[in-house]
């Protein structure tokens, strides 16, 4: 790798340069986007879970003070499928005014039957979400090897049946745009991982040439994969400006982000590992279901349309059965969600890998390093575990004693990173200071520090000389930020960039080399007109596949089911260290993410409303800083490889080693994430029979996998390939 | 939501004169606020109660703590004096929500506190408290509900303060018309025991002015809750245990469950149990079974009855000392 070797500014710890606006709220988010004339926009969303929509009359509420723009979602009429669904969208004066008038649209509709759990949605008998489509549809089973054979020959079987809930993303800024239509131009400020995307977006669904569309967004408060598009809340703000002859906002409400943009899908997942006498992976078989929405049984091509997630996850048994499902319920789609498919996969995987071990009598550690196929994983496993005190702290599960047993666990990440395809552009003034302009945007994950930090160290030059402008799709282009690829497509192209910097710098100049001291004499040849030099991405700089593990120990208190998480270690391949600061943040908040999806977060949903029971912060519970367990972060610096994103594969084994964790101090497993107090004392069978509980009944899991398994292969909705690949 | 009228009120005669037409007191706002923008209540009138003389105060007497309404929870939580004689009641407000919400919220408004049922709290869903003909929690997701009731409506009393002020034995003086009247915890809520539509016994126009606990000599108390979070979180079921220890026994003894019933949960004979015994977990187990003697572990519910046991055996031992 030609990056150097002697560094002042990669690898080292950099504040994120846009700290300061953040804290002090100089930072413009969309929301702080106040136009001269704008106006407020709101959406009118469906109330019922399932309806034939027969008309929908705005009038009324076109006449109510204030209102400028009245608009249809659907002409004619149409089909609800999940409550929330959105119907209508109005533009006024002010938002109270917009909200009243959401109050007077006519809505003339006929409730239909639904069904929004899961194992409901798959008996042949429950309500279709789409009329003469089975709401269950299957992957064609896959098999490898001798499945059967491979089983009976096996030294150990393990068995475990776990659920997974759905996740929101919940960014804490909502996602939201402002569209002002001028003349021939469309310009959006928009809460987005893509300006480009955006933009492409907008210029189709509003039929503009592509020319004429802007999309900023100078800072944004996470998306999480849920803010790749516009989404229909865009375009709704598009149409509605365009009615309205004036710039529209429209911001989601909290309550909204938990009804309509997006979840991570739901499992079921029944598993079975085995594994010869050396402790050698043999056989694996899974059956799972679980919903990604409403569009599951659709035929809607592309998108997270599946349930689907790797299988078998990260290991490879030679004889291999796999045959998942999903299930349509009336419900919110889900879409792109921070590793989308790998947590999933994770939690099962690595529990019932973990039940083997025990199995076998062999250490959880040691079974993952005799059959990880990944060589980092397994140098990880090892260095983990002596930083850890894994030999030390792991005990016979249940054999803490009581009432507050302690537990450890350990699990893996699999994730294919990679990045291309930036375009850079360097303004070199005559003054010395430098601007750097490039398409990408910042989801939250430090992308203007990252392009600074990586000028600076090719420039020679101190930071402050440096402006980073991102954020804008009149820059030079960049991909979404997502597949944690930002970083590994953004950095070959400034260092790029500064290459050609470098050369014509020393044409103008004739100084040998402009870098440095010699930096302002360089510029001050330059004259009037600045210096301006492109870049793009290039092969050499950056890789893909990284791979993590992390280990976890817990606090169970036995009386009251309550988890606490004391320690975190996370031992993460992310090659060359561009920035550690922002580099460890994105770790921390993956970690944290993962910790609630372990102990906290579940939509849920009413079976007889049909409606999202906790779509506000209040009841969907995230984490918060009492929650955080010692985080502790060891970089596999490995300059050689390149630059590689971490934003993901950094969330996956959370939950996963968690939930090992728990096993082992309770010495029984508690199948359904979240694990929440309810679930770990029923775990513990110390909850008064009769009462059913929340966790998932073996009775009718044991009915969906029987209708994955049964059931001949149907229409296939592939998951979102691109973000679903791994090595 | 509809237009309304604001008005502060600068006595409590004139704040329940203000009330009557179809109007609602306002504190801190924390939940009246909430309930007008999600659909679920619209006042014609909001009285601000925060300007009434001598209800932001907490006034410590020789037998007694005199809390007005109006203080709001961070002060008592940090206040010196009630630390020092009414752990319970401090620890309860410091447990509540947020700092956001415990700078805000009041004491007042958090006895009178609306449910949080999730589904009495959806705007489209008319349960039985709304005056609908059903409990959606019933049968439903009621992992949040309550154990014991004697009506329809499976909503919890969730103030944090009630079930403190319900073991310490505190009395909630009220202006009712041109009168003030003098009501124990008990009362405060006893109509959310028996009616489905209830919160708790106050009519609208009736106004807390305070609160008075008693303190005797040698008091102690403990305040001990699980919630799913460590911060910002409801409680799944808290536990208050108040008394003296005389001579290593404990005297004039109360012990009372938080989110598991319409109203602070106690039992005479759980206390009774206790009265004049050590407060060890053995004598702690006998009161918390009979505490729970009567309790319905409904569908998702049945959780509750382990927590409340070992939350009572904390309660009681601390009160050790
Ligand atoms: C997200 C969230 C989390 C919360 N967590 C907790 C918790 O863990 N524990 C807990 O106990 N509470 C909790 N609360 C509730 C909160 O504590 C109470 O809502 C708050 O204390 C209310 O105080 P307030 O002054 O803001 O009341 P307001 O909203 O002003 O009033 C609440 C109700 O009381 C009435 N009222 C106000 N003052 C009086 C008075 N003097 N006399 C008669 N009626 C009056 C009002 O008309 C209204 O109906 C939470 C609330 C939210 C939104």
């Amino acid at each position: 790798m030609p990056w150097p070797k002697e560094t002042r500014w990669l690898g080292k710890e950099t504040p994120r340069v846009d700290g300061p606006a953040k804290v002090t709220g100089r930072a413009k988010f969309t929301s702080d986007i106040v136009l001269p004339g704008v106006l407020h926009g709101a959406i009118l969303r469906a109330k019922w879970p399932a309806a034939h929509v027969k008309s929908v009359n705005l009038e009324k509420a076109r006449r109510a003070p204030g209102i400028k723009a009245a608009i249809l979602v659907n002409e004619g009429e149409f089909e609800v499928r999940y409550a929330g669904q959105e119907i209508a969208a109005l533009a006024g004066t002010s938002k109270q005014a917009v909200l009243d008038a959401l109050a007077l649209i006519e809505v003339s509709a006929e409730p239909a039957a639904f069904v929004v759990k899961e194992l409901e949605a798959v008996k042949a008998d429950a309500p279709q979400v789409f009329a003469g489509k089975a709401n269950l549809t299957e992957g064609a089973a896959k098999e490898t090897g001798e499945v059967a054979a491979a089983f009976a020959a096996a030294a150990a079987v393990a068995e475990a049946t776990v659920s997974t809930p759905i996740q929101l993303h919940q960014p804490m800024e909502p996602h939201g745009h402002t569209v002002q239509i001028d003349g021939d131009e469309l310009t959006a400020w928009s809460s987005t991982q893509g300006v480009f995307a955006c933009r492409d977006s907008f210029a189709k669904s509003m039929n503009f040439p592509q020319s004429k569309v802007r999309v900023t967004c100078e800072h944004m408060g996470g998306g999480f994969g849920s803010k790749f598009n516009p989404g229909v809340e865009g375009l709704l703000c598009a149409k509605l400006a365009q009615a309205a002859g004036a710039p529209v906002k429209l911001m989601l409400t909290r309550a909204e982000e938990g009804l309509a943009v997006g979840n991570r899908p739901s499992s079921f997942q029944k598993l079975k590992l085995a594994a010869d006498a050396e402790g050698k992976l043999t056989a694996f078989e899974i059956y799972s279901v679980g919903t990604p929405g409403f569009a599951a049984g659709a035929n809607q091509g592309g998108g997270s349309g599946g349930a689907s997630f790797p299988a078998p996850y990260i290991y490879k048994p030679a004889a291999t059965r796999v045959k998942q499902g999903s299930v349509a319920v009336n419900a919110g789609q889900s879409c792109a969600f921070r590793a989308p498919g790998h947590p999933v996969a994770s939690v099962g995987m690595e529990a019932v890998l973990d039940e083997l071990a025990v199995k076998l009598g062999v250490d959880p550690v040691e079974i993952r390093i005799k059959n990880d196929p990944h060589e980092i994983r397994r140098k990880e496993y090892a260095l983990g575990a002596e930083k850890f005190g894994w030999k030390e702290k792991y005990r016979k599960p249940g054999a803490s004693p009581g009432p507050v047993k302690t537990g450890v666990g350990v699990a893996g990440a699999a994730w294919m990173s990679g990045g291309r395809g930036t375009q850079a552009e360097i303004q070199v003034n005559a003054d010395g200071t430098v601007e750097v302009r490039v398409g990408t945007q910042d989801l939250g994950t430090g992308s203007r520090t990252v392009v600074q930090v990586v000028a600076a160290e090719m420039l020679g030059l101190d930071r402050d000389r440096i402006t980073v402008r991102i954020g804008d799709s009149r820059f030079p282009p960049s991909g979404s930020s997502g597949g944690s690829q930002t970083t590994a497509a953004v950095s070959p192209a400034i260092f790029d960039a500064c290459e050609n910097v470098l050369a014509e710098l020393k044409k103008v100049s004739g100084l040998d080399d402009p870098r440095g001291a010699n930096w302002k004499a360089a510029c001050a040849k330059l004259g009037s007109a600045p210096l301006q030099v492109r870049g793009k991405w290039r092969e050499g700089l950056s890789t893909g596949g990284a791979g993590g593990v992390q280990f976890a120990e817990v606090g169970v208190d036995t009386d009251m089911g309550a988890v606490k998480v004391k320690k975190v270690l996370v031992v993460q391949d992310c090659g060359l260290v561009v920035n550690k600061l922002t580099c460890e943040s994105q770790i921390n908040g993956g970690v944290i993410m993962g910790l609630g999806y372990a102990l906290y977060e579940q939509r849920v949903m009413d079976a007889r409303t049909g409606f999202v029971l906790n779509p506000t912060l209040e009841n969907y519970k995230l984490p918060g800083a009492a929650d955080l367990p010692e985080i502790q972060i060891m970089l596999l610096d490995m300059p050689e490889r390149g630059v590689i994103g971490v934003g993901e594969p950094c969330t996956v084994p959370t939950a996963s080693a968690i939930a090992n964790a728990v096993a082992n101090a309770l010495g029984v497993r508690v199948p359904d994430l979240p694990l929440t107090p309810d679930r770990v004392l029923a775990a513990l069978g110390k909850v008064p029979k009769g009462a059913t509980g929340t966790a998932a009944r073996p009775d009718a899991t044991a009915g969906a996998f029987a209708a994955v398994a049964a059931a001949p292969e149907a229409e296939w909705v592939e998951s979102n390939g691109g973000c679903h690949s791994y090595t | 939501m509809n237009a309304f009228s604001y008005v502060t009120a600068q006595t409590a005669g004139s704040a329940v004169e203000l009330v009557r037409e179809r109007g609602r007191f306002l504190a801190g706002g924390m939940d009246l606020l909430g309930e007008i923008k999600d659909g679920l209540a619209e006042p014609a009138v909001l009285v601000n109660v925060k300007a009434l003389p001598g209800t932001r105060e907490i006034v410590v007497a020789k037998d007694k703590v005199v809390i007005g309404a109006n203080v709001t929870l961070a002060t008592l939580a940090e206040h010196a004096e009630a630390k020092k004689l009414l752990p319970a009641l401090a620890q309860a407000a410091d447990a509540v929500g947020s700092p956001q919400m415990r700078n805000v919220g009041t004491v007042g408004g958090n006895l009178a506190q609306h449910s949080r049922c999730w589904y009495y709290r959806q705007r489209d869903v008319r349960c039985v408290k709304k005056g609908g003909s059903r409990c959606f929690a019933r049968g439903g997701e009621n992992k949040y509900h309550s154990l014991f009731t004697k009506n329809m409506c499976l909503s919890p009393c969730v103030s944090n303060l009630a079930v403190a002020l319900s073991a310490l034995d505190a009395a909630v003086v009220v202006q009712r018309g041109a009168k003030t009247v003098t009501l124990a915890i008990a009362q405060l809520y006893e109509r959310a025991w028996s009616e489905p539509k209830a919160h708790h016994s106050l009519a609208a126009d009736e106004l807390i002015l305070r609160v008075e606990v008693p303190v005797a000599a040698g008091a102690r108390s403990a305040y001990v809750r699980i919630a799913e979070k460590n911060e910002f979180d409801w409680a799944l079921v808290s536990c208050v245990a108040a008394g003296r220890i005389e001579g290593g026994k404990l005297r004039g003894v109360r012990v009372a469950l938080g989110s598991v019933a319409p109203i602070p949960w106690q039992v005479k004979e759980a206390n009774a149990a206790l009265e004049g015994r050590e407060p060890t977990a053995e004598n702690a187990a006998k009161a918390a079974e009979r505490l729970l003697k009567d309790a319905e572990p409904r569908e998702q519910i049945g959780y509750k009855i382990p927590i409340a046991q070992a939350l009572v055996k904390r309660a009681v031992t601390a009160l050790a000392g």
